[in-house]
């Protein structure tokens, strides 16, 4: 019954990792140079999940397995006095789209709220077994 | 011997096999909740129905038989399966939140009613113990 409470954790785990790339991704949406200071928009980031709860382990849970860039095309907005613009006048933004990363965020969160219920759950069925011997 | 005769005479080894399949089914339901947003998973659950078909076999079985101990109601164990194979997402994960919360709460609802049946036969074994001491 334990390990249930692990396999919750490790799905815990794996949504605040989603979260956190999220939240990268919106705080990045405007930024069109790398952190040396060179013309390079920031490329939208996204978790792949694998079940397991780690890398080759046979244990029963989900682990990030790789966080992915989005090889999408960045965002061309018309600004030729911006610094940033190409020779053609084109400044290429990140290729972040809020809507997305608004659902998905829901999505975590509410990924993460069924793993809270679950660990609930499990407390709750650990009490009533362990009442047996009071 | 006596304390064996009268914990395994009742229906006490029926309610614990119904425990331990709670729990066990309880540890495939929250590694599905925990997969739910990885791509490629099956999810796996064990069937109640071919469960209570087999400990009903057992426990008639057990009536038809001379003795209390012959049917052995330990190694009764059910097959993982993977109930909605049909039903996939994009992602071929064939995840559906509602089903899996509602199969989450039946579970522990029957877990915590086998849990209060043996707490009770446990305690109806302590009155009657006491009233032959006392």
């Amino acid at each position: 019954m334990f390990d249930s409470l692990e396999t919750s954790a490790t799905a815990l785990m794996a949504q605040r990792v989603r979260m956190d790339t999220i939240a990268g991704n919106v705080a990045n949406i405007n930024v069109t140079r790398d952190e040396n200071g060179q013309i390079s928009p920031y490329r939208r980031r996204f978790v792949v999940f694998a079940t397991g709860a780690d890398r080759g382990s046979s244990k029963p849970g989900v682990h990030v397995h790789k966080i992915e860039l989005d090889s999408s095309p960045f965002r061309k907005v018309f600004d030729p006095g911006n610094p940033d613009a190409a020779s053609d006048g084109y400044v290429s933004y990140p290729n972040v789209d809020m809507a997305i990363e608004q659902v998905n965020m829901l999505e975590a969160s509410r990924a993460y709220e069924a793993n809270v219920t679950m660990m609930e759950t499990t407390k709750a069925m650990i009490n009533a077994t362990l009442r047996l011997i009071a | 011997m006596f304390i064996e005769r009268l914990l395994n005479q009742g229906n006490a080894p029926v309610i614990e096999a119904s425990v331990r399949f709670a729990a066990a089914r309880h540890r495939l339901l929250a590694e599905n909740i925990a997969n739910v947003d990885t791509p490629g998973y099956v999810q796996r659950d064990l069937s109640t129905a071919k469960f209570q078909a087999a400990l009903s076999d057992r426990v008639e079985r057990r009536e038809q038989s001379a003795s209390y101990d012959s049917v052995d109601f330990d190694d009764l164990d059910s097959a993982v399966e993977n109930p909605m194979s049909g039903a996939l997402f994009h992602d071929r994960n064939n995840r559906s939140m509602e089903q899996l919360m509602s199969d989450n709460a039946k579970n522990a609802l029957f877990h915590n009613m086998m849990i209060e049946l043996l707490r009770r036969q446990f305690s109806q074994i302590e009155t009657a113990l006491k009233e032959h001491v006392g």
